[in-house]
């Protein structure tokens, strides 16, 4: 088992799709992953499973693989009831999980405002274009920032999450270019296609960054280090003042009270 | 085997024995001196941009290895919420500490028994009082010794 524990998940995945199956049981979404670089031990560290948990899911994987290999099931106590595991974040990186709440309300909007532009007369290039720099100055570079500047440099930034990450940022900023391409040439389909591609990357990037990523991060992270990474980031922060943040909300809101009438309409 | 859970008699020492090691010395991870939240400055060198541990007096007795896990590394307060007078000043203190000292981290650890979560509510008072903004964790220990609960608050 050891050396596949030390191998690519998409290549464990390729040659034997049922471990990417029993890895969707326990919550953790290798199969979809654009990359799929991580190791299978570093894959189920970094979720933080219970050991009995664990211990089965390790079971599984292995008599996936190599069914005829006789293998010891582990001894699980029936009684025992694990309790879920409740999330909690240090300061720092829970403002970090507070500014994905923002992000996400705009992507819940964006199915209804790739419908409004496809069915509207004109492209409403002024609404895309707002959209694009809501993306590009809150999320982009007031909230990305402040992970790649401040929060991966705590940990080995050549860890393939982390690799990831910066590939969905990359991606991210890709089908933003393509939107606001699309409002230049008034191509309706280009606009819809790349802002839903952005909302579905956007969605499990930040599901997983929640769930595993910033948790995993925390789990590395000493009382100084905490307390730096805050100071760190509350003068980032400061450096682009208080507006900006509250400029934003309200942008979401407006949106929110319009497309909201949209609907009911 | 009733009344207040903070001085109410119990006996721990038919408790078997646990695991750890009895060999080799540890080494005291204190830096400082006083400690005792009355007699601190947080003027004192050792608390400049340092990560300060505000303990209630009775955690460094009842953990096994308060040195090694919860002090080293750190400045410390001592109190004691429940027996402890003019206890305003605690407040004020860790507003300066916060303020005037810029400490990076107060990390605030208690007992179980209720009284001592008044040593946390004044670490929050003197926070919410501070200017300056700083994380707070709040650990919990048992009476037999066992962290309960430790997070930032």
């Amino acid at each position: 088992m050891e050396n596949v524990l030390n191998k690519e998940i998409k290549k464990i995945i390729d040659s034997c799709p049922e471990v990417g199956r029993i890895l969707d049981e326990y919550g953790i979404g290798c199969v979809p992953c654009s990359v799929g670089s991580c190791l299978l031990k570093d894959v189920v560290g970094i979720h933080n499973l219970d050991p009995e948990k664990e211990a089965t899911l390790m079971y599984r994987i292995e008599k996936a693989i190599y069914p005829d290999r006789n293998v010891a099931k582990p001894v699980i106590d029936a009684t025992k009831k694990a309790a879920p595991k409740k999330i909690t974040y240090s300061p720092p990186v829970k403002k970090l999980v507070d500014e994905h709440v923002l992000i996400k309300r705009l992507l819940a909007l964006i199915p209804t405002i790739a419908d409004y532009i496809e069915t509207s007369m004109k492209v409403d290039k002024d609404l895309v274009l707002r959209c694009v720099d809501f993306i590009r100055t809150y999320a982009d570079k007031y909230h990305h920032m402040k992970e790649e500047d401040i929060l991966f440099k705590y940990v080995d930034e050549k860890a393939e999450i982390i690799q990831v990450m910066y590939k969905d940022h990359d991606t991210g900023r890709g089908y933003i270019r393509q939107v606001v391409e699309g409002a230049e040439k008034g191509n309706k389909a280009q606009i819809k296609q790349n802002m839903l591609a952005y909302r579905e990357l956007l969605t499990q990037h930040i599901k997983k960054e929640d769930e595993i990523l910033y948790p995993w991060i925390d789990r590395q992270l000493s009382t100084t280090q905490v307390g730096e990474m805050f100071r760190r980031c509350n003068e980032a922060d400061a450096s682009v003042g208080e507006e900006l943040p509250k400029k934003y909300e309200k942008f979401i809101a407006d949106l929110e009270e319009k497309f909201l009438q949209e609907v009911v309409k | 085997m009733s009344g207040c859970p903070g001085s109410r008699t119990m006996d721990f020492s038919e408790k078997t024995a646990q695991e750890g090691s009895e060999t080799g010395k540890r080494p005291s991870q204190l830096r400082q001196w006083p400690i005792q939240m009355h007699l601190v400055s947080p003027q004192a060198p050792y608390f400049q941009g340092k990560d300060i541990l505000l303990a209630a007096d009775c955690t460094a007795f009842a953990l096994g290895d308060f040195h090694k896990d919860y002090l080293k590394g750190k400045s410390i307060g001592i109190a004691c919420p429940k027996l402890d007078s003019d206890q305003e000043v605690y407040t004020e203190k860790i507003k300066a500490l916060i303020d005037d000292a810029k400490i990076n981290t107060l990390t605030v650890m208690i007992m179980q028994v209720p009284c001592c979560f008044g040593l946390a509510q004044i670490a929050k008072e003197g926070a919410e009082k501070a200017s300056r903004k700083i994380p707070i964790k709040q650990v919990v220990v048992g009476l037999e010794g066992n962290i309960l609960s430790e997070e930032w608050i």
